[in-house]
């Protein structure tokens, strides 16, 4: 009850945690652009062999940027009972519509498990652990700025064909900016109306309409705060001139160095060798 | 305290336990409120003053220690939150944020309507609170909330929680932001209340003229803890307390004070303007004889 | 309406761009309301709001942080698969402008309600379209979660894009107060 208006317990978007280790010191756009090929990897191959030998890596990668482990751990521990329910039900009925391919295992009735089903199941929870390791090191390590900077700078290839790079990466840092604020903003909210009698989700349980306007109380001014800043910012913006397409530079210049041009190839070369898995 | 309506014993109140941003609000705060009184709670942002004003009506409950509103327990587990939130209603800072319906009307009402109360009832209630804030009820109610000016945005806010006709009002910084004009309104409307309509009146400030204007007794926060308590006369009469937790005073006592330093004979309690200029009347030669 | 990249369309898509993060990481996203899942999300409003406030590319751009937030947070496999939490999130934001636009002509308050319920629907189809292609659920499966899911996520988002939108825009019908109905006789 008491903690029940924290919200801002529940944000880890962005929780850096400097440790100053190798992983932390690589070039933002590198760090970025070898993250986007490893994930890319990993969503494309589906073999044991492989994703056995990913786990391996990206658990490797937390001793690498000296974090501590527990903090990959506690993005998964809370998934453990989602994996496991989803895991049994696409064990059991999947063998059926998808995985016919392989070696039967088991047949009864309409359950049938499969080589193939078997394995779109070990290896989606695999990959899942993967990815949730490759980015609590990626946002562990790496600030929101130097993160939006990483991407503005990889998205400049774009630029060519009219893509405004610049303002995309605008509209990402006020976006992360202003989390925190209006998370602030929906405590204050929520509290506000619970003081005056609100209850949220009390309706009859299928009164769908009744229960979405339970929320109005909360969802609406918070609309409306975030749009009034929204029109404060655009009108600070404007009175300084700030023009979106113009050409501008940055305080902060990254210089790429050997290391960071090696993480980038690193990350490419274990791509190749996850795809030559054969297994 | 015979018939102390608030009693809070020893409050500690710790944010975000058992994390790394772990931090501690409140440290063993003692306070008393009796029915009937008006108490001002001033300190530095941080202080916890905000923490504190929250265990008011169950929006946090007591760690440790103990809150006793109108004789509700706030540690007992089968406490009744409507209850208590029904007693105690509490306005917080720029409450016109909270503002969601389309007219002044249904916003006011929207408490009472949750409360179960008819249609009648609930348009008593919302006439009373609009006009006790000096809202009129006729002009008013069917005006879209958003072209109000602040201050009368405020008030419908204010009235939103007077409806629920409260015994206690608690109120965080309820003139912040307000042009000096709705300024002195709003604290007039609060006086009213308190005196008048005998509610009894906690709220939060930084503004020492407010302070002075209307609270009976007042506590001074720093850092989680109560540092000072007592009149007005004597929280503005102890300078080193203020000084040392850069609390402001009020401008009356500020000059009262410096003509102290200055070796004149003067009274720096005296806070209210007509004493203050007593006072300053009395230091002056052949003037007041 | 303004042609191009305006400042007004950056700040309005990371505001609500920041919106959708929040929904998403706090139990506000979800409307406790009868589906199989348990509850509505509303974390896709944000991107038809975009979308109908500010044209396509504000909607797509809203859309692309919805997903990339839904990706990072995912606690269920099928969701830490870009391919099924990015994509097919692009596409909310731009069916619900396509949808505004081509009705607001009828009447603005209808089409605001219609882009609610396009944006949504092109959500839930969508990403069970992208999980049944990426062999996560069978075509039988994604068609009852889209009925029993998809359905109530779609009126609650007609709801609340109403609501939100024609708060802002100012639009609406009723002009008396609840309060006034009751009293009419003896008041006037």
């Amino acid at each position: 009850m008491a903690s029940s208006f924290e919200l801002t317990r529940n944000i880890t978007v962005g929780q850096y945690l400097p440790t100053g280790s190798i992983i932390h010191r690589l070039d933002p756009r590198c760090k970025l652009a070898a993250f986007v090929i490893l994930i890319l990897g990993i969503a494309f191959c589906g073999t044991y062999g492989s994703n056995v030998l990913a786990l391996i890596l990206c658990t490797a990668l937390f001793p690498l940027a000296r974090i501590p482990i527990r903090y990959g751990l506690s993005g998964v521990k809370p998934a453990i009972p989602f994996i496991l329910i989803l895991a049994i039900l696409q064990l059991l009925f999947y063998g059926k519509g998808f995985g016919t391919g392989g070696q039967t295992y088991f047949h009864y009735g309409f359950v049938t498990i499969t080589s193939d089903s078997l394995r779109l199941v070990v290896v989606s929870a695999m990959r899942f652990v993967e990815v949730i390791f490759l980015s609590s090191v990626l946002t562990l390590s790496t600030s929101t700025t130097e993160l939006t900077h990483g991407m503005e700078h990889l998205l400049m290839p774009l630029r060519k064909v009219g893509f405004p790079v610049h303002a995309f990466a605008l509209i990402i840092t006020i976006a992360v900016r202003f989390v925190p604020t209006f998370a602030l903003e929906m405590e204050k909210m929520m509290k506000a109306q619970a003081s005056r009698g609100a209850e949220f989700g009390t309706g009859s349980w299928w009164r769908i309409v009744q229960r979405t306007k339970d929320m109005f109380p909360i969802i609406i001014p918070l609309f409306n705060v975030a749009l009034k800043r929204a029109e404060d910012l655009i009108l600070a913006m404007e009175a300084r001139c700030y023009t979106p397409t113009d050409e501008r530079t940055t305080y902060k210049r990254y210089h790429a160095s050997a290391k960071d041009v090696f993480a980038v190839v690193t990350s490419l070369v274990i791509v190749a060798v996850l795809f030559a898995i054969p297994v | 305290m015979t018939d102390s309506i608030i009693l809070v014993e020893d409050l500690d109140h710790v944010y975000m336990k058992n994390t790394p941003l772990e931090h501690q609000a409140l440290y063993s705060v003692n306070m008393t409120v009796a029915r009937g009184e008006c108490v001002a709670i001033i300190g530095h942002t941080g202080s916890g003053k905000s923490t504190l004003i929250q265990h008011l009506n169950g929006l946090q409950r007591p760690q440790k220690g103990r809150v006793v509103i109108d004789g509700l327990d706030l540690s007992q587990r089968k406490l009744d939150v409507r209850a208590l939130r029904r007693k105690v209603g509490l306005v917080f800072q720029n409450p016109e944020d909270q503002i969601f319906e389309k007219l002044v009307g249904d916003d006011i009402a929207y408490g009472p309507l949750k409360q179960g109360l008819s249609i009648k009832e609930v348009t008593e209630r919302a006439k009373w609170a609009m006009e006790v804030v000096g809202l009129s009820f006729a002009d008013m109610k069917d005006r879209e909330t958003f072209a109000l000016s602040g201050g009368e945005k405020r008030k419908v806010a204010l009235a939103g929680v007077l409806a629920l006709r409260p015994e206690i009002l608690v109120l965080d910084e309820p003139t912040a932001g307000l042009d000096p004009c709705s300024r002195k309104d709003l604290l007039e409307r609060i006086r009213y209340l308190n005196q008048s309509e005998n509610l009894t009146v906690v709220f939060v400030s930084h503004n020492m003229e407010e302070v002075a204007y209307l609270a009976h007794r007042v506590y001074v926060m720093a850092n989680g803890r109560v540092v000072c308590e007592g009149t007005p006369r004597h929280v503005f009469g102890n300078a080193d307390i203020l000084h040392k937790y850069h609390i402001g005073m009020p401008e009356t006592v500020e000059i009262l004070h410096r003509l102290k330093r200055k070796g004149y004979a003067v009274n720096p309690e005296a806070y209210e303007v007509q004493e203050t200029v007593q006072e300053i009347l009395s230091i002056l030669p052949a003037a007041g004889r | 309406m303004e042609k191009g990249l305006t400042v007004r369309r950056i700040v309005i898509s990371g505001v609500l761009g920041a919106i959708a993060i929040l929904l998403g990481v706090t139990r506000l996203g979800y409307i406790p309301v009868p589906t199989a899942a348990g509850n509505a999300t509303i974390m896709h409003i944000p991107a038809v709001i975009g979308g109908i406030m500010e044209g396509w590319p504000v909607g797509m751009v809203i859309g692309l942080i919805f997903g990339v937030s839904s990706f990072l947070n995912a606690t269920v496999p099928l969701f830490k698969d870009p391919l099924v939490a990015i994509l097919p999130r692009l596409f909310i934001g731009v069916f619900a402008y396509l949808t505004y636009v081509g009705l607001r002509r009828v009447n603005p308050y209808f089409a605001i309600g219609a882009a609610g319920f396009i944006g949504s629907a092109s959500n839930t189809i969508l990403v069970l379209g992208m999980a049944v292609l990426r062999g996560y659920m069978t075509f039988g499966v994604a068609v009852g979660v889209a009925i029993t899911n998809g359905l109530p996520e779609a009126v609650v988002s007609v709801i609340v894009t109403l609501a939100v939108v024609a708060s802002w825009m100012n639009l609406g019908t009723r002009k008396k107060s609840k309060l006034s109905d009751d009293n009419a006789a003896g008041d006037k």
